[in-house]
């Protein structure tokens, strides 16, 4: 199984990819990530103007069999939400880094950026995993 | 990491397909190959063929057969003839479950029987204790068979053309033995998924070639999670969910199975018999979200404040698109439309009794 790492993204241990863009971070989960989960019939996401430190949950995911968490990649506001997510879950399946996006982090301290994973980094994590 | 995990014959055509492999009572089972909804929809709209050899089969013989099941079960074989299976369970003396299983007639002095997975050797061990001085000779051919079902709606049509047998001779429980391309198999009009359809066994050397010519007739794989998935749909029990060694068939909604049986003792029957004429503190109801969430297994149940159940079962439906469940709950709160409190997580979710089962097609 060939699972796509779009080499502009950085990424978390925990299977959650982040598009930096001035001082706003887009967030979502990798597409090993909804594989293993499966097909994911329900996704809640916070509510918007929620501050929330690195590290916590933000949002559950639950597929037909699991239900996985998205972590905050870093400390911050979220500003926005991926509404169309609460009708067409189905959509992070087949789009993990389009339109299956889940939130819009204003960011609090850009330094937290030195912590995320580069593409390389991320695969070796996925190729841990595997075995 | 995997250790020892048991193999069916058809282990290696699983991941040849890719299919998501896990450890399920003890096997290595494909528990989806692609996606779970694309396999329960094809079951609901087309066929699907599942690898079920984990299950056990049992063969029964001896002139006391029948006399040995009637003590050991609670379904009554006097409904049974020859060429017909029959749904049941066997109980402990309090009424609580060992296995629930499909047994075939196919001589009054010859038995088949599939049990779950889980229960193989539990089974194999009650039976053999409970025989006595009754001429019963139980041989265990789990390991020499492969199993697999068939269901769909167009698993008439794809079969037909395989097997040297009329399907439409064959009711809903009756079964045969006769030859898929020239194998022989035993093949029964019974199944788990809510949807017409076959189940199969015959000798594990002709396992790739049936699984094969199964999937060349236009049927999908499908693996344990659609299998979930549509039995809860249709409402089917799960030995360790709805049964298990601490619930009864009664409470678990299945007291159609317990039957009077005058003049026969059975294990369990003076407790079952009274708790189907009385009722059970508890029982198992049909449950939906008001909210939106998913219900899973063993999340609690409140009423007002009161906690008063928990969920046996719970998961999306792909037929319905929205989540349904099954929870053991105090009786009083049975009756449809109770509005209940779900505890999922960290939050409290509104759900309601709904009627079961929640799609059948059979």
């Amino acid at each position: 199984m060939e699972y796509r790492f779009p080499s502009e993204l950085k990424y978390l241990q925990t299977h959650e990819w982040v598009r930096i863009e001035g001082n706003v971070a887009s967030v979502g989960i990798t597409d090993y990530a909804q594989h293993q989960l499966g097909d994911i019939v329900y996704v809640e996401l916070p509510e918007v103007n929620t501050t929330l430190n690195k590290g916590s949950s933000v949002a559950e995911i639950e597929s037909v069999k699991a239900v996985g968490e998205l972590m905050m990649p870093l400390t911050g506001k979220i500003i926005e939400i991926n509404n169309i997510l609460a009708d067409k879950p189905e959509l992070v399946n087949s789009s993990p880094y389009g339109s299956g996006w889940m939130i819009k982090i204003e960011i609090s301290d850009k330094s937290e950026l030195n912590d995320l994973l580069s593409v390389e980094a991320y695969k070796e994590v996925v190729n841990a995993e595997k075995k | 990491m995997i250790t020892d995990l048991k193999k069916t014959p058809l282990y290696d055509i699983h991941v040849k397909l890719g299919a998501k492999m896990v450890d399920f009572a003890g096997f290595s089972m494909p528990v989806q190959y692609e996606s779970i909804i694309k396999e329960h929809e094809a079951v609901r709209t087309n066929a699907g063929v599942f690898d079920v050899s984990h299950m056990g089969e049992f063969l029964l013989e001896g002139k006391d057969v029948i006399d040995f099941l009637q003590y050991i079960m609670i379904n009554d074989l006097n409904l049974l003839e020859p060429s017909k299976g029959q749904y049941s369970c066997m109980c402990y003396e309090n009424g609580t479950v060992v296995d629930d299983l499909v047994y075939y007639e196919e001589a009054p002095d010859r038995f088949r029987m599939i049990v779950n997975a889980g229960n193989i050797e539990k089974d194999f061990q009650w039976l053999t204790e409970h025989i006595g001085t009754k001429n019963v000779k139980i041989t265990n051919l789990s390991k020499e068979r492969c199993r697999l079902a068939f269901q769909g709606p167009k698993s008439d049509e794809y079969l037909q053309s395989l097997v040297d047998v009329d399907l439409a001779s064959i009711n809903r429980f009756f079964f045969a033995h006769c030859n898929l391309s020239g194998i022989p198999i035993f093949l029964a009009r019974t199944g788990y998924t809510g949807e017409r359809g076959f189940e199969i066994s015959f000798d594990n050397i002709h396992a790739k070639n049936v699984w094969g010519a199964l999937i060349n007739l236009g049927a999908s794989p499908a693996g344990l999670g659609a299998r979930d998935s549509l039995r809860l749909e249709a409402t089917y029990s799960l030995y360790g969910h709805e049964i298990n060694d601490s619930i009864t068939p009664v409470e678990a909604g299945l007291f159609w199975l317990v039957k009077p049986k005058e003049g026969i003792d059975y294990i369990g029957k003076k407790i079952l018999i009274k708790q189907k004429s009385q009722g059970t503190d508890r029982v198992i109801v049909g449950l939906n979200l008001l909210d939106r969430g998913i219900l899973r297994e063993n999340f609690k149940i409140f009423k007002d404040g009161e906690e008063i159940g928990y969920i046996t079962s719970g998961g999306y439906s792909p037929t319905l698109k929205k989540t349904i469940g099954l929870g053991l709950i105090k009786k009083q709160f049975k009756e449809e439309g109770t509005q209940l409190e779900i505890e999922v997580r960290n939050k409290s979710l509104r759900g309601i009794v709904v009627p079961t089962p929640f799609y059948r097609n059979v």
